[in-house]
């Protein structure tokens, strides 16, 4: 009996120890895990907007597409965000909506600049996506949804249209987890403060479209995909409290203006 | 790793091909039922089950395969699940879980070799007993009275 004791602690000690060692090693870095992942990231990445790019009406416009990228530039500089990352895309539609794809893609909807009623609120919604990107919660998102075998059939070009689709959808209307969009709230939260943007015309969105009773509800996309929007407006308030800032605004009223008459012709 | 001994008695031909069967089993099933492992354990269950009143020669070549597939069906579910976790849902891939992959492939490996010598050389008539598997062998199989 002794000698089976002696035995199976041997075992383990090797199977544990051999475990042990190796993971020592760099593994990671020797299998360029990471840059594996990061090439399916951008292929799906291309794969999503180009399907975007397909099916929706691109803002054209040079000014608007100026203006977006003005409130962008200046929030990534203020946060050390590598604005060549973000991709933003301004996307024709009556929707409130924005949402991240894989790669840094940034979807905005012309309904959401529309019905925000400052830049700060615009900045707020900007600073919630960029934190999602920021965060890797989008793959995160699509693995724990689709399932990487899924991500990887797709950008071998396995994929049908329909399961491009139905992905898109799941990216452009469903919701992250509670927890990770609380994360990304609080990060937006940081990333407006540190850009000495008012974080309070964030909360006021979120609490503003959560009141709203929709006639058409598929309009308000942004809010009905992200539930418990009073409760965010909440914490989103408390969180910036604790935080004392000198607010700026990012563009002058004008331009925002313009930006608005630009989107609705 | 692996002692040849001498067995209490001289087996008998069929004795031998039967003996040597319980670790064919357990190779055939491994190569058949990857990647789930649970296939090569109840391949090898089932040989033990049908020959639980053999002879003791049988009998404990059949333990011996057993044991050797419990330990290999801990280790590579364990791999297997975490390896679904990774491709389901939103673990990442991690040097931890790269090193475990490692270690259950190389125990997998001399599991797999030793198996082959041990059922070549039980159809020889040459008794082996596997370091550790053969300890616990002798502890559970017995010789009836």
């Amino acid at each position: 009996m002794k000698k089976v004791i002696i035995q199976i602690s041997l075992a383990v000690i090797l199977f544990f120890g051999l475990w042990f060692s190796l993971a020592q090693v760099n593994w990671v870095k020797i299998f360029d895990v990471e840059k594996n992942i990061d090439k399916t990231e951008q292929k799906l990445g291309n794969l999503f907007w180009k399907f975007f790019k397909n099916s929706e009406k691109e803002n054209t416009n040079i000014q608007t597409t100026k203006t977006i990228d003005s409130i962008v530039n200046h929030l990534c500089n203020a946060n050390k965000i590598d604005r060549k990352k973000i991709k933003v895309h301004i996307l024709l539609k009556d929707e409130i909506n924005a949402f991240a794809l894989p790669n840094g893609h940034l979807i905005i909807y012309s309904g959401l600049v529309l019905n925000a009623d400052s830049q700060e609120e615009l900045a707020g919604v900007i600073c919630h996506e960029i934190a999602h990107i920021e965060l890797k919660h989008v793959m995160r998102k699509l693995i724990r949804e689709t399932g990487i075998s899924l991500l990887i059939s797709i950008t071998t070009g396995n994929g049908n249209l329909e399961v491009i689709k139905e992905t898109a959808k799941l990216l452009s209307s469903a919701a992250f987890s509670r927890e990770l969009e609380k994360e990304a709230d609080m990060k937006a939260v940081d990333y407006l403060l540190n850009a000495k943007v008012n974080p309070a015309p964030f909360a006021d969105f979120l609490y503003k479209l959560s009141e709203i009773n929709p006639t058409i509800p598929e309009y308000l996309t942004w809010v009905s995909s992200h539930p418990e929007s009073k409760e965010r407006a909440k914490y989103v308030v408390e969180y910036s409290k604790q935080k004392d800032a000198d607010y700026k605004t990012i563009i002058s009223t004008k331009t925002w203006e313009e930006l608005k008459n630009n989107l609705k012709e | 790793m692996i002692h040849i001994k001498k067995f209490t008695y001289l087996p008998g031909e069929h004795e031998l091909e039967a003996a040597s069967n319980s670790y064919l089993m357990s190779l055939l099933a491994i190569i058949v039922g990857l990647p789930l492992p649970i296939v090569n354990l109840i391949a090898t269950f089932i040989f033990y089950l049908g020959n639980r009143k053999s002879s003791y020669f049988v009998r404990w070549h059949c333990t011996q395969a057993l044991l050797s597939q419990l330990s290999l069906l801990v280790m590579n579910s364990y791999a297997f699940w975490w390896t679904v976790s990774i491709f389901f849902e939103d673990q990442t891939i991690t040097n931890n879980y790269i090193a475990y992959i490692i270690v259950a492939i190389v125990f997998n490996l001399i599991e797999f070799i030793t198996t082959i010598y041990i059922a070549v050389n039980t159809r020889k008539g040459i008794h082996v007993e596997w370091w550790l598997y053969g300890t616990l062998t002798n502890l559970i199989c017995k010789k009836r009275i």
